[in-house]
């Protein structure tokens, strides 16, 4: 009853500071940042996007003009001063074509053609190694037919074949960039509810709002329930944000043309909420006990800001030691989060037991904190600050 | 009616208050006159069962304040030492969200708010937010959330504190209410003009300790002085921290 008065008053009037923005649109900037990733990735690896070659000179070799079209180049006419534009990053590549091209063609020489690239530019390479293989392969082509036309096999010029094979395919940065969407989860719920959970705690009690509010017929543990729920919701309502942000970014993120499959269908949100959710309830009770503790609003914001690594903690521990998600695992909060996490977006959905050990956990921690924090509010102390 | 009995209550190894004992009783208004440091905060903090006495004891309407201190509080209005607001809120937020803790309700509620705007000339600021406001207004916010539920027991620490005249006799104008009201209120200041102005009953405390205990013509004559001040002085046996 009490607590519900108490968590009404705090959620008017957090819905009024604009500090509750930064704290919903900071765990935004994950799914953005990865929108943002992905979209470019995807662009400079796009093989089905037609070349624009900017060509000077196309009248002095016209098979080879003929070859870059029939592979899909479009073919312009150079501007005057390409060499600028290439240089400028207005052009990706130009390929100027000299006069005594044909001369030394006849003649059996090689001909001499120019790509004109600005390697400093990493957004250019992908589309220059296309025209270069392009021209490798015209080349190499003439080369086969000479030979042949000598009644030499064209292998013996090629004593060694060189196949690339490379490692780091568009598909494995995608792979490594979702493996990122439990972190932003995690990072939700850690940062969410931390500034309403200071603000209620040790901002009540250095505004001088905490013993006015205590001298009011209420119990302790309405007041720490009141104040609990308002924090828990903005962590909850950040949670969310955070998914939908997510469903939103990936629906319109190029990932077939990745080859990446995952889909965050209805049963992966479900299987997120249901883990998330209850670590939600514990990340806001402990938040507000340190807030609690602490001296002053600075000081709680130095202790929950050391808390935000821990997000980061499982993600270090499971590069040094790689774990399955178990019924064991799920004992550990956050540790055991991440891992089924991983496992729902894999596809596979968890077992109920590690679920249902996750969630007990998460709930049992919340409610010691929740016990620790009534404890902390009957210490004259901490009511009226440590002096 | 507030009766204490000998409260005795140390922070590590000072004693803040040592074997305090006085009664305030219905219809008067009975101050608590100190410098600053002597006692009368954590006095009054006991009595709003915040803080729990190492020794002795004190009932507010005849209970025991340990025995339930939830109940307690709900006889008491309190203006405590800290008074501080809700920068977000109204006026008129703030006197309903400690109207609904103790349990009132619409219209009930609504009437209550709008006789302490009235009473404390409020109209003008009541449905802005408390960002930027006054010192005395803000004392008036937190007297009309304190005073909201027609508390029979009231306790104000140093309610004129850094007022200018116009708060100060807003201020004054409901003590006398509530007195006339029935109402049994307690005070504490360091300004012996405050107490003199208004008090039947004065409480002197020094040190911790009671020095003196009557109605001010009792204090007269018991120091054997002519005017209060003298006497004040006289029987804290300094006058360090008496004037404003």
């Amino acid at each position: 009853m009490s607590a519900g008065i108490i968590f009404r008053k705090e959620v008017r009037d957090h819905l009024r500071d604009r500090s509750m923005l930064t704290a919903l649109l900071m765990p935004l900037m994950g799914p953005f940042m990865f929108a943002a990733i992905f979209t470019v990735v995807a662009s400079w690896n796009n093989e089905d996007k037609p070349i624009k070659l900017p060509v000077a000179g196309a009248l002095n070799a016209p098979n080879l003009v003929s070859f870059l079209t029939r592979h899909g180049v479009e073919v312009t006419p150079a501007p005057a001063n390409y060499e600028d534009q290439v240089r400028d990053g207005d052009l990706d590549c130009a390929l100027s074509i000299p006069e005594d091209y044909g001369k030394e063609f006849q003649g059996g020489r090689s001909a001499p053609v120019q790509l004109i690239v600005d390697n400093s530019r990493n957004k250019t390479r992908g589309h220059v190694r296309r025209v270069q293989r392009l021209l490798e392969g015209y080349s190499q082509q003439l080369a086969s037919l000479r030979l042949i036309a000598r009644g030499i096999a064209p292998q013996l010029a090629a004593p060694v074949e060189i196949n690339e094979v490379d490692l780091a395919t568009p598909e494995k940065i995608a792979a490594n960039l979702l493996a990122m969407v439990p972190f932003f989860l995690l990072m939700a719920v850690f940062v969410g509810g931390m500034h309403v959970a200071i603000d209620t705690t040790a901002g009540e009690r250095e505004r001088g709002s905490l013993e006015p509010l205590l001298v009011n017929p209420v119990s302790r543990q309405a007041v720490v329930l009141g104040k609990w729920f308002a924090t828990v919701s903005t962590t909850w309502l950040a949670l969310c944000v955070t998914l939908v942000a997510f469903l939103f970014s990936l629906r319109h993120m190029p990932l077939q043309d990745l080859g990446v499959k995952l889909s965050l269908g209805p049963r992966e949100i479900a299987g997120l909420l249901l883990l998330m959710l209850p670590l939600g309830l514990f990340t806001s009770a402990l938040q507000m006990l340190l807030a609690f503790y602490a001296k002053s609003f600075k000081e709680a914001q130095t202790y929950l800001s050391l808390l935000m690594l821990v997000p980061t903690l499982p993600a270090a521990f499971l590069t040094l030691t790689p774990l399955k998600a178990t019924a064991t695992t799920a004992l550990v909060p956050v540790l055991g989060q991440t891992l089924l996490m991983a496992e729902v977006l894999r596809g596979e959905w968890p077992s109920a037991v590690s679920m249902l050990v996750a969630a007990l956990v998460a709930a049992t921690a919340a409610a010691l904190c929740l016990m620790a924090a009534v404890r902390l509010l009957a210490n004259e102390r901490i009511v009226f600050g440590k002096s | 009616m507030i009766e204490v009995k000998e409260l005795h209550k140390k922070f590590g190894k000072v004693v803040a208050v040592d074997d305090v004992s006085f009664n305030a009783p219905d219809g008067v208004v009975t101050g608590l006159l100190g410098p600053n440091g002597a006692g009368k905060t954590t006095t009054l903090r006991i009595l709003t069962t915040l803080i729990a006495p190492d020794r002795g004891s004190a009932a507010i309407d005849g209970e025991q304040i340990s025995a339930d201190p939830i109940g307690i509080r709900r006889k008491l209005g309190v203006l405590p030492d800290a008074r501080g607001l809700y920068p977000r809120l109204t006026a008129r937020e703030h006197i309903h969200y400690f109207g609904e803790l103790h349990g009132l309700r619409g219209a009930k509620l609504r009437e209550q708010t709008d006789k302490l705007v009235e009473l404390l000339d409020m109209k003008e600021i009541v449905d802005r937010r408390v960002e930027g406001f006054s010192h005395g207004e803000r004392v008036k916010v937190a007297l009309a959330r304190a005073l909201v539920h027609e508390p029979r027991n009231v306790l104000l620490d140093e309610p004129t504190n850094g007022l200018d005249v116009m708060s100060t006799r807003a201020v004054r104008e409901i003590i006398r209410r509530l007195k006339a009201e029935g109402r049994c209120v307690l005070f504490s200041s360091h300004v012996m003009q405050e107490v003199s102005a208004l008090c039947d009953r004065i409480v002197v405390i020094a040190r911790g300790r009671v020095v003196a205990d009557g109605t001010p013509d009792e204090l007269r004559a018991k120091a054997g002085k002519e005017s209060l001040e003298e006497a004040f002085v006289a029987v804290i046996g300094s006058d360090a921290g008496l004037r404003s």
